[in-house]
């Protein structure tokens, strides 16, 4: 018998003015699962993550082990589901681990004591991302990688079991986005629930259970990875061929600005 | 440095600030029949710019977290110029004996300002509720300080037909704690007391502001509740500090710009800081105030203009550096 999801998105729905940004999305995830958010530039996956993560306001429905998200408070989401954004406004001269125990917060008294599970949840999270030697230095003096590494950690600290990621890999080397990717592998392998918006193909096939392919803020199509990175779906939303045989390589079947 | 090491250093220039301040002025201390009267009087000065120099201090921390901008000082909300006003109205009602025999004539003052601040403050929370953006509330907080000034340049107008009023409308907008009694003093500290202790209190919260506050929502913060209670407690302290201070500009843009270096950027550890140093500053302010040879006393507002802007230049200019050259 299949668990009971960690997070479920029922009929989600995205309006910021005139413009409707998702329409009708619906999703569940499991404990040990990675989800792929993919899709065009656009196509609503940040739109998406921002409404999971409490960010933006949305119609629709969201269950949170078990938990309607609208019942709960900011604290009690936040002990819930970790967000970790494609881009950090965060740029103050705080020391990295300042910055994961940031991730403490909604474990904290009222008067923002931390106590000995925080040290503890701490150096956890920054030992699960094998961030600990970026720990004393500044945040605002770490590469792009590297802070990812430090938000990841942060998402971590918060002891959320639910994990949303928006393009982590973004911007990364190869060597920086698997290993970050072999990361959320493991982090799943421990029971999290991980969402995370993707670009690159292969990532998704070889790091992700399921993947939801978006266009234009609607789903063309849920299901397993094999089922959603195939021809037809991936030359509708994307318009480029994946090529038999090639490890999920694609080439384009339309030329740039044709 | 050591966090410790800091304090004991600001706690020690605190305390000498005062010793010299108590100790140097014009009149002689040697002299029996005037020694006490002179301690009494310099005291109050002393007690006067340290409460508003504190209030300043962490009001402009504050504003600096909560809207993730190093340039903002306490004035942006509005409030002090509020309180400003509410202050030129109070001498108005005293010089023209509207204030009644129920208020001591010394709370006048200081009631005038707070009044303003809240009514400065009952606005801005009108026009910026749970979910209007900093923009809005940096705008709207703009726009009643230009509106307020614009009201006290009414005021100061209404104050030339009288001199004594006229010069006391004056000198309570250029700054100063000349005229400041113990009475105002007293009935100024629990503000800031009370103003500073629930700034200390939200320094976690902003702490976790500096993220920005979409990522702070996620990780927990009821970010419209932190602005509103903050943007409070700001609004206390800035109004306090102008009753016993009246204006005195930069204290708020200067003094954390000077300690973040030092002492880093988490608020529980800048707040006491800023507190300890903004009290020392404006001390000595007064003190070059009363001492430096001129006609009449200098006003406080206008050391701290002359001393603050080319130290905020300098410290910019540094930080430009510090960026450029990594």
């Amino acid at each position: 018998m299949a668990s009971a999801p960690l997070l479920e998105a029922r009929h989600l729905t995205v309006v910021r003015g005139k413009r409707r940004l998702l329409h009708d999305v619906s999703i569940a995830v499991e404990a040990g699962e990675i989800l792929a958010l993919v899709g065009p530039n656009g196509a609503g996956k940040s739109t998406f993550m921002k409404a999971l993560a409490g960010i933006l306001p949305y119609q629709g429905k969201i269950v949170l082990d078990g938990n309607p998200a609208e019942t709960l408070p900011r604290g009690g989401r936040a002990r819930l589901v970790a967000y970790v954004p494609q881009h950090s406004t965060l740029d103050a001269p705080m020391l990295a681990r300042e910055v994961v125990a940031q991730g403490r917060f909604a474990h904290r008294d009222g008067w923002g004591r931390a106590s000995r599970d925080d040290a503890s949840a701490i150096a956890h999270a920054l030992e699960a991302t094998q961030a600990i030697h970026l720990a004393e230095r500044p945040f605002s003096r770490l590469s792009y990688g590297e802070r990812r590494l430090v938000l990841l950690a942060r998402a971590l600290a918060t002891g959320a079991r639910i994990l949303l990621l928006d393009e982590p890999t973004a911007a990364l080397d190869v060597a920086h986005a698997l290993s970050l990717l072999h990361r959320l592998r493991d982090l799943a392998g421990r029971g999290h629930a991980v969402i995370v918006a993707l670009h690159h193909l292969d990532e998704v096939a070889e790091f992700c259970e399921r993947a939801l392919l978006l266009r234009q803020g609607r789903a063309v199509c849920a299901g397993p990875v094999a089922d959603v990175v195939a021809a037809a779906p991936v030359r509708e939303v994307f318009g480029v061929e994946l090529v038999p045989g090639a490890h999920f390589g694609y080439r384009a079947i339309t030329e740039p600005n044709s | 440095m050591k966090i410790a090491t800091v304090y004991a250093v600001l706690l020690a220039l605190l305390v000498a600030a005062a010793a010299l301040a108590l100790a140097v002025g014009h009149g002689t201390l040697s002299d029996p029949a005037l020694r006490n009267t002179l301690l009494e009087l310099r005291a109050t000065r002393v007690a006067a710019a340290l409460l508003a120099g504190a209030a300043l201090a962490v009001g402009g921390v504050v504003v600096q977290g909560v809207f993730r901008n190093p340039l903002v000082s306490p004035s942006i909300l509005g409030t002090t110029a509020g309180a400003s006003l509410g202050g030129q109205f109070a001498l108005l009602a005293l010089a023209w004996g509207a204030a009644g025999t129920a208020i001591p004539s010394e709370l006048v003052l200081p009631l005038g300002c707070l009044l303003g601040a809240g009514i400065s403050l009952g606005i801005l929370m009108v026009f910026c509720r749970e979910r209007t953006g900093t923009l809005v509330l940096i705008l709207t907080g703009f726009i009643l300080s230009s509106l307020f000034l614009a009201v006290g340049g009414f005021v100061t107008s209404l104050a030339q037909d009288q001199w004594d009023l006229s010069r006391a409308v004056v000198a309570f907008t250029l700054g100063g704690v000349g005229g400041t009694g113990p009475r105002q003093v007293l009935a100024a500290l629990p503000f800031v007391v009370v103003g500073l202790f629930a700034c200390w209190a939200w320094s976690g919260t902003l702490d976790v502001l500096l993220s920005g506050e979409d990522e702070a929502r996620t990780l927990g913060v009821e970010v419209g509740q932190a602005r509103r209670w903050t943007v409070v407690w700001v609004a206390v302290l800035t109004s306090a500090a102008i009753a016993v201070g009246g204006n005195v500009a930069f204290v708020g843009l200067v003094v954390p710009h000077v300690l973040r270096p030092i002492v880093g950027v988490r608020h529980r550890r800048l707040i006491p800081a800023a507190a300890l140093l903004g009290g020392t500053f404006l001390v000595l302010c007064d003190l070059i105030a009363r001492v430096f040879p001129s006609r009449t006393e200098l006003p406080l507002g206008v050391v701290t203009g002359i001393i603050g802007a080319p130290v905020f230049l300098y410290l910019l200019a540094r930080s430009y550096r510090e960026v450029e050259h990594g």
